[in-house]
């Protein structure tokens, strides 16, 4: 077999194994049935899609439904690419096995990206896939758009993943030298997401001559092409969907370029990038002090928690994105004038800024999932706490304690940045503060019961621990369930004050909290001491 | 010190990883735990700290069964695993500092003996350091003298000799061999033969799960003039 094509399907193979291992379901159908779970996911991506193509279709141009679902889908696969880049090249495991390999370099950095192009792919199912799927079928069945659409959503992750791969491979090549090289490619990689978003924003924000404005809405495809300016790409895209040979010639062409670049440059992407980057040294020989301080068990167990998230840059970079990300692109948006604080002050929002100001330092705790993994991220080192004299009910607490400590620390830093912008009497933050508080309380508890059930204690790289995983499908299910409950509740209370109804959501959100902390530490004591490790 | 009562352990629900083994570790005692590769010495070990749970059976440490108390049992004993794979992104001391919290060490102790026994295994000047710069021998090194520290009544490890350089594996013989006259007991898997025949008061043989000889290296050569490894090879030799 080719080289390159074996290398690939073992990549390939592991990544998907990942899905498959620890299950914990026993019959077979169940099993793959289990696997679709994260499909339920088309719900909400097939409701937006249908309302913005009704939308479009009622101005007389539904393929714009494709164009807008690209760009979207290009942007969150450009960002998610990220990490996961990051991860499966420089923080991989089987790295050093790799590199000893009889392999051309671009045979090692193609097959690495295969699995990131599987992952995107997926993403891009979801939305891209779904407008495409919509587009195809709303119009009467048009067999031509849906196959060049099939085409285009197998081609759709190239482009975002090559940027990013030919983005992050010198940038981390650069910040990963030197004793901090971990502390710098965490901060380095916050700083270059939040310049792509303050450079997108300010491209998307340049004003077009009213001239030129003009003239471009006076063409045939005059929306498409306004709409379309800001990533050119979309442009082609969407006329190749509609049935443009030339136009998919391009955007096929301009996907083989990249290819052909990436395979280009792919051996100084190799020697400068990942062989510089892992022929530093890994720790930081810092030479400090041998001390002897003693601690409480509890002190310890959560410390150790919360460093295992803060040692690893994937770990961080996923923990602070998921949660401060709302807060990075409110603030890139002020300053790109995107959004202006005179809005917050609108007598129309004054109803629902308490909602507003609660989703928003909640974020940490709907969004966080960080129980859900709290296990999984110990990897094979999960042995260690195993053995310690501590009971079982600890070892499960001090997990839950320290998921608390850091989706709180997040809420915290939301909730002034939060308080700062939108016109929040002290009576809001004290009932916004109770329903955070619940959330937290609860979604971290019933979060470690996943991962209870679905332990991943052997990974290859860090991604798949915190990110590629069926526990944070689940969890992200749960929410939306739970979402979805108190939004019924909220159509039957509304008439009451959104401070009662907030207090009502966070009563109920307690008493979760109760009955799954029950839950854990009576039920899943047995299953815990059961982990194999 | 140890008693496993009829101890089997299965992942499958159909066959047994350890099958009904029954053994009995007094105060004081060295022993050697051998087997061929996948014959149940690892999953033993890892019923007896509590890692996993026996299918049936009993383990019972220092009077305490572990899984009724498994506080107070995991009190009396440390263990090593076959491999170094502890969270590294701390530093060497704060690991240590980290087992002395745990088994609640006090200061005066935990210096005393911090100092000793990473003075013995030569790694005291890289404390500070983080563990991931370590090499493999270095956090076995580490890994040991945390097992040291608490001074346990009995010290579990599996494959010690792993990964360490000639003089680090005499210097840890030594300190089995001391810590066993000062009334500690070891329970240790290894393939090297040689230094189980020599250090052990007896040797416990297991194959396909079952435990198959239980005493004295000299019982089980039946004092003819064969060394341990040539009996071994003919006790787990497949038919």
């Amino acid at each position: 077999m080719n080289k390159f094509i074996a290398l690939t399907k073992i990549q390939i193979f592991d990544f998907l194994s990942k899905y498959t291992q620890h299950l914990n379901v026993k019959n077979k159908w169940l099993g793959k049935l289990a696997l679709l779970l994260p499909a339920l996911l088309i719900i909400p991506a097939l409701q937006l899609v249908l309302s913005m193509y009704e939308i479009f279709d009622s101005v007389g141009f539904p393929e714009l439904t494709i164009t807008y679902m690209y760009i979207a889908n290009v942007m969150m696969m450009f960002f998610a690419g990220i990490p996961f880049i990051i991860s499966v090249f420089f923080y991989s495991k089987d790295l050093p096995f790799l590199t000893s390999l009889p392999l051309k370099e671009d045979t090692i950095v193609f097959s690495k990206l295969a699995s990131v192009y599987i992952y995107l792919l997926a993403i891009g199912c979801f939305f891209f896939g779904t407008s495409v799927i919509i587009y195809g079928v709303k119009g009467g069945l048009q067999l031509y758009s849906l196959t060049a659409g099939l085409i285009a959503l197998l081609i759709s992750p190239l482009i975002p993943m090559i940027l990013s791969t030919l983005l992050i491979i010198p940038f981390m090549s650069i910040i990963g030298r030197g004793k901090r090289r971990n502390l710098m490619v965490m901060a380095g990689n916050i700083i270059l997401v939040v310049a792509i978003i303050f450079i997108q924003l300010s491209i998307a924000k340049v004003q077009i001559d009213p001239e030129a404005f003009s003239s471009i809405l006076l063409q045939e495809d005059g929306l498409l092409m306004l709409i379309g300016r800001s990533f050119p790409p979309s442009i082609w895209l969407t006329q190749m969907i509609k049935g443009s040979l030339i136009s998919g010639v391009l955007f096929i062409l301009l996907n083989i370029a990249l290819i052909y670049s990436l395979k280009l440059v792919s051996h100084l992407l190799y020697r400068n990038g990942l062989l510089a980057f892992n022929q530093e040294g890994g720790g930081f020989n810092e030479k400090g002090k041998i001390y002897y301080k003693k601690r409480s068990k509890g002190i310890q167990i959560i410390k150790r928690h919360i460093l295992i998230i803060f040692s690893n840059p994937v770990f961080t970079l996923n923990t602070v994105m998921t949660m401060i990300i709302p807060i990075l692109v409110f603030i890139i948006m002020l300053f790109t004038g995107e959004v202006n604080t005179g809005l917050f002050q609108s007598p129309m929002l004054a109803p629902y800024v308490v909602f507003i100001y609660t989703a928003v330092i909640a974020t940490p705790a709907i969004v966080g999932s960080i129980s859900a993994t709290v296990i999984t991220r110990e990897g094979k080192t999960f042995w260690e706490t195993k053995v310690l004299p501590i009971t079982t009910a600890d070892n499960i607490k001090y997990r839950v304690y320290s998921t608390f400590i850091l989706s709180f620390g997040g809420s915290l830093v939301l909730a002034i940045v939060g308080a700062a912008f939108l016109p929040v009497s002290p009576i809001m933050i004290i009932v916004a503060s109770i329903f955070c508080i619940s959330a937290t309380l609860f979604f971290s508890t019933i979060d470690i019961a996943i991962n209870i059930e679905r332990p991943i204690l052997n990974w290859t790289n860090p991604t798949t621990a915190v990110k590629n995983n069926l526990n944070i499908m689940i969890s992200l299910l749960i929410r939306l369930l739970t979402g979805g409950v108190l939004y019924l509740l909220y159509m039957l209370i509304n008439n009451l004050s959104a401070n009662v109804i907030l207090i009502i959501f966070s009563f109920i959100l307690v008493s979760l909290y109760g009955v799954s902390y029950y839950v854990v530490l009576n039920k899943y004591i047995n299953k815990f001491n059961n982990i194999v490790c | 010190m140890l008693v496993l009562k009829n101890v089997s352990k299965s992942y499958d629900n159909s066959k047994n990883a350890v099958d009904k083994i029954s053994l009995e570790i007094k105060k004081g005692e060295i022993i050697g735990f051998i087997g061929p590769n996948g014959a149940g010495k690892t999953t033993t070990i890892k019923m007896i700290t509590g890692i996993i749970s026996p299918t049936e059976g009993d383990i019972v440490i220092n009077g305490v069964d572990i899984s009724k108390a498994p506080i107070e049992a995991k009190k009396n004993f440390t263990y090593v695993p076959d491999h170094p794979s502890i969270f590294d992104a701390i530093k060497g001391i704060d690991y240590l500092n980290f087992i002395a919290d745990m088994y609640e060490v006090s200061i005066k102790d935990r210096k005393e003996r911090i100092e000793r026994f990473t003075k013995v295994f030569q790694i005291y000047d890289a404390l500070a350091q983080t563990i991931n710069s370590y090499s493999h021998g270095m956090r076995q090194k580490l890994l040991l003298s945390g097992a040291l520290l608490p001074n346990p009544n009995l010290f579990i490890l599996d494959e010690p000799l792993v990964g360490l350089d000639p003089h680090s594996a005499k210097l840890l013989k030594d300190l089995m061999k001391e810590h066993c006259r000062n009334g500690g007991t070891i329970f240790f898997s290894s393939h090297v033969l040689e230094v189980v025949e020599n250090l052990c008061d007896r040797v416990a043989i297991i194959h396909k799960g079952k435990l198959i000889a239980c005493d004295t290296p000299d019982n089980i050569k039946k004092n003819k003039d064969l060394t341990l490894e040539e009996v071994f090879l003919e006790m787990t030799k497949d038919e």
